[in-house]
C-alpha cells in the first residue's frame, strides 16, 4: 500500500512550517539569491517542477505512470512558438510565425494542449500498468519525430526567439528576468494548490477510487476510462504551463526538449522526488538541477580529479544519485522525509501505550 | 413462490436470466443458467467452490461478459451494458475478495459508493449535494456499525472490518437489488449474528441475492434457494426443501465447508 502516504500523513506542524519558510524565501527570491540562482537554478526548479507534478498527479491520484509529460510540455511550446513569434529579417529559424497577439497564442497553445492531452488521454485510458507505459512513451517518440521531420512547424532545430513575444501584461521578460521569476513561482504555487484543491472534489476522490480499484468503480456506475482521460487531460493542462514558462525562459523549443533522454529526466526528477506526494515535484526537480549544475564542475578536493570528468558524466553520476535515492526509498526524497518524520512522532509518543502508526509503505 | 409475502409484492421479475452461459477457455464455469427472481425477494445462491456463482454474479452485475443467453434487469435487456449502466438501474454488489479503496478512508469509500449511480462525478467542485452523498455514507456505516472508523484509512482496518465496509458499500447507493458474495467469510460467530441480523432486517422494497458458504446465514435469511454444481443449477426451492434434498447434502452439507 504504497499510497498511504497520501492521507495518512496529515500536514505536520513542522511540514507547514518548512512550506512557509519555503514559500518566504521563494518570494524574496531575487533579493537574497544571486542572479545564477534566481535565474537559472529556481525558475528551472519551478517549471520543471510544474512539469514533475503533472506526472505525480497522475501517478499517486491516478495510479498512471505516464511518459507523456515531456512531450505535452514541449508541443505547448512548440505551438506557441508557432502562434506568437513573427518571420521577416533575423528570424532564421523554422515554424509558422503566425505573428499573433501573445495573450491569445498563450490561450490557445495551453487549450490546444489540453486537447492533445484529452486526445492521448482517451486512447490509453482503457491500458493499465505497463501497457500504459508503452503507449505514453510512444506519444513521447512521436512527438520527437513530428517535430523533427515536420519543418513547417519546427524541424530539427525548432523555434527560436520564442520569449521576444509574451503577453503585454506580463511584458518584456529577456530583460527584465525578475519577472520571469515571479511568473514562474506564481505559476508553480498555482499548479500546487489547485491539485491540493482538485483531489479533495468529487473528480479528485473518484479518480483516487479508480486509482485503487477501478473494477468495483464500474460496479458502483463510475465510466472508467473517462475519469483516467479527463485526469489525463487534466495533467496536459499543467504541462502547458510548464512548456509555456520554458520558452519564455530559454527563448527556443527543438525536438531535442523533448526527447527520449529529456523524458527520462523528467520521470527521474518526479522519481528523485516521490511519485506520492506532488510536493516532491518541485523537490525533485530542484535536486536534480543542483545535480546537473553543480557536478559539471566538481573537482574532488585532494584527488584534484573531477570537473570535465564529470561534466562529461553527468547522467552516470545522476544516474547512480537515482539508483541510490530509490534504493533507499521508493518514494523518493518525500518518502525519505515522511518515514522520518514518522520516526521521529514513535519517538515522541513512546510509551507502554505506544503503538506504531500506519505503516506507509509495502 | 408459495410464501404469503411473496404474493403482496410484485409478481414482476427483478432479475431474469435465460441460457447464460460464460466460458473461460475450454471451461464452462457458467453453463446454460436460467434465474428469475422476484421484486423484493430473498435468494441464495448455493454450490461448492468452483461452481461457478462468483462468475455468475459477474456476468450479471456486467463485470464480465456473457458468452451466451439474455439478462433482463428491472425490466430493461443488460446484456451488452456495462457495469455502470446495470449499477444506474438500481444494482449494487459486494466482492467475495471485497475490493476496497485501500488509501481512502472509510467515510471516502462510501461516499464514492452513494455517488456513483447520482450524476456529478466529474464536478470539480464540491456542493451541498456532496454534503448529503456523506450524509448517506455515514448512515450507511451506521448501518454495519463501522461509523466509528469513518476516518480510518481502509487499509489499516481488520478483515472483519472490511467486510463491513464491502457491505456498507454496496447499501450506500440505496440499491433495488442487493448482490452479496460471501458477505460473512472470514468472519467471527458474533460478526455473522450481526450481518444476520442486518440481511433480516433489510427493507422489503429491495431485492437480495446472497452467495453465502455459512449454512446458518444463508437459510436463515433466503426464503428460495438455488444450488449451483459445475456451472449448472441443480436445485432450487425453499431453505426446507435443500435441507431435504439428499444430493444437495451429498454434494454440499455432508462436504466440509471451506471459506473462500
Ligand atoms: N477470470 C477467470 N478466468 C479463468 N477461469 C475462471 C475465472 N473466474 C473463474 N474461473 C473459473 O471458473 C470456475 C467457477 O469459478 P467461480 O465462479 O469463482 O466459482 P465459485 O464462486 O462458485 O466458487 C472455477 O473453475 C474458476 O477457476
Ligand atoms: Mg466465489
Amino acid at each position: 500500500m504504497r499510497w498511504n502516504v497520501l492521507r495518512s500523513s496529515p500536514k505536520t506542524t513542522i511540514e507547514r512550517a518548512i512550506g512557509a519558510i519555503a514559500l518566504v524565501l521563494a518570494a524574496l527570491g531575487p533579493l537574497v539569491f544571486n542572479q545564477y540562482w534566481a535565474h537559472q537554478i529556481l525558475i528551472e526548479t519551478f517549471l520543471f517542477g510544474i512539469a514533475a507534478a503533472s506526472l505525480i498527479f497522475l501517478s499517486a491520484y491516478g495510479g498512471m505512470v505516464s511518459l507523456a509529460q515531456t512531450a505535452l510540455f514541449g508541443i505547448a511550446g512548440v505551438i506557441l512558438g508557432n502562434l506568437a513569434t513573427r518571420g521577416g529579417p533575423g528570424g532564421t529559424s523554422k515554424g509558422l510565425h503566425l505573428g499573433w497577439d501573445p495573450t491569445v497564442a498563450l490561450v490557445v497553445a495551453i487549450a490546444m494542449t489540453t486537447a492533445i492531452g484529452l486526445m492521448f488521454g482517451a486512447i490509453a485510458a482503457r491500458s493499465i500498468g505497463i501497457y500504459f507505459l508503452m503507449i505514453t512513451l510512444t506519444y513521447s517518440v512521436i512527438t520527437t519525430y513530428f517535430l523533427g521531420q515536420v519543418t513547417l512547424v519546427s524541424g530539427f532545430s525548432g523555434i527560436g526567439g520564442i520569449n521576444r513575444y509574451t503577453p503585454s501584461w506580463i511584458g518584456d521578460l529577456t530583460g527584465h528576468p525578475n519577472r520571469l521569476y515571479y511568473v514562474s513561482l506564481v505559476a508553480a504555487v498555482f499548479t500546487y494548490v489547485l491539485i491540493r484543491y482538485v483531489v479533495r472534489t468529487p473528480f479528485g476522490i473518484t479518480l483516487q477510487g479508480v486509482r485503487d480499484e477501478p473494477v468495483r468503480m464500474s460496479s458502483l456506475g463510475y465510466n472508467v476510462p473517462l475519469h483516467r482521460t479527463l485526469a489525463f487531460g487534466f495533467a496536459a493542462f499543467l504541462a502547458s504551463l510548464s512548456g509555456v514558462l520554458y520558452v519564455w525562459w530559454s527563448g527556443q523549443i527543438a525536438p531535442g526538449n523533448v526527447d527520449l533522454p529529456e523524458t527520462i529526466s523528467l520521470l527521474v526528477i518526479a522519481v528523485i522526488g516521490g511519485l506520492a506526494r506532488i510536493e516532491g515535484a518541485w523537490l525533485g526537480a530542484f535536486a536534480f538541477i543542483i545535480i546537473q549544475n553543480y557536478v559539471r564542475g566538481f573537482t574532488f578536493p585532494f584527488l584534484g580529479f573531477g570537473g570535465t570528468l564529470f561534466g562529461g558524466s553527468f547522467n552516470t553520476v545522476i544516474g547512480i544519485i537515482f539508483l541510490l535515492i530509490v534504493l533507499i526509498s521508493p518514494d523518493g526524497l518525500m518518502g525519505i522525509w515522511d518515514r522520518a518524520l514518522a520516526a521521529r512522532s514513535r519517538v515522541g509518543r513512546a510509551g507502554p501505550s505506544a503503538e506504531a502508526p500506519a505503516r506507509t509503505g509495502g | 413462490m408459495t410464501e404469503a409475502p411473496l404474493e403482496t409484492r410484485s409478481t414482476e421479475p427483478t432479475l431474469r436470466v435465460w441460457g447464460v452461459g460464460r466460458r473461460f477457455g475450454g471451461l464452462h464455469a457458467v453453463n446454460d443458467v436460467d434465474l428469475e427472481i422476484v421484486a423484493g425477494e430473498r435468494r441464495a445462491i448455493l454450490g461448492p467452490n468452483g461452481a461457478g456463482k462468483t462468475t455468475l454474479f459477474n456476468v450479471i452485475a456486467g463485470d464480465l461478459p456473457v458468452s451466451s443467453g439474455r439478462i433482463e434487469l428491472f425490466g430493461h435487456d443488460v446484456t451488452a451494458a456495462p457495469a455502470r449502466k446495470r449499477a444506474r438501474l438500481g444494482l449494487a454488489r459486494s466482492y467475495q475478495q471485497s475490493r476496497l479503496f485501500l488509501n481512502l478512508t472509510v467515510e471516502d469509500s462510501l461516499y464514492l459508493a452513494a455517488l456513483g449511480v447520482r450524476r456529478g462525478h466529474l464536478r470539480p467542485v464540491t456542493t451541498r449535494r456532496d454534503r448529503e452523498m456523506r450524509e448517506r455514507a455515514r448512515e450507511a456505516a451506521r448501518r454495519v456499525a463501522i461509523d466509528d472508523k469513518l476516518g480510518e484509512m481502509v487499509g489499516s482496518l481488520s478483515h472483519g472490518e472490511h467486510r463491513q465496509v464491502a457491505v456498507a458499500m454496496a447499501l450506500a447507493s440505496k440499491p433495488r437489488m442487493l448482490m452479496l458474495d460471501e458477505p460473512a467469510s472470514g468472519l467471527s460467530p458474533g460478526e455473522r449474528q450481526l450481518l444476520t441480523d442486518l440481511l433480516l432486517a433489510l427493507d422489503r422494497e429491495i431485492t437480495l441475492i446472497l452467495i453465502e458458504h455459512d449454512m446458518d446465514v444463508a437459510l436463515r435469511v433466503a426464503e428460495r434457494v438455488t444450488m449451483m454444481h459445475e456451472g449448472r443449477v441443480i436445485v432450487e426451492g425453499t431453505p426446507d426443501e435443500i435441507r431435504a434434498n439428499e444430493y444437495v447434502h451429498e454434494l454440499y452439507l455432508g462436504a466440509p465447508q471451506r471459506d473462500e
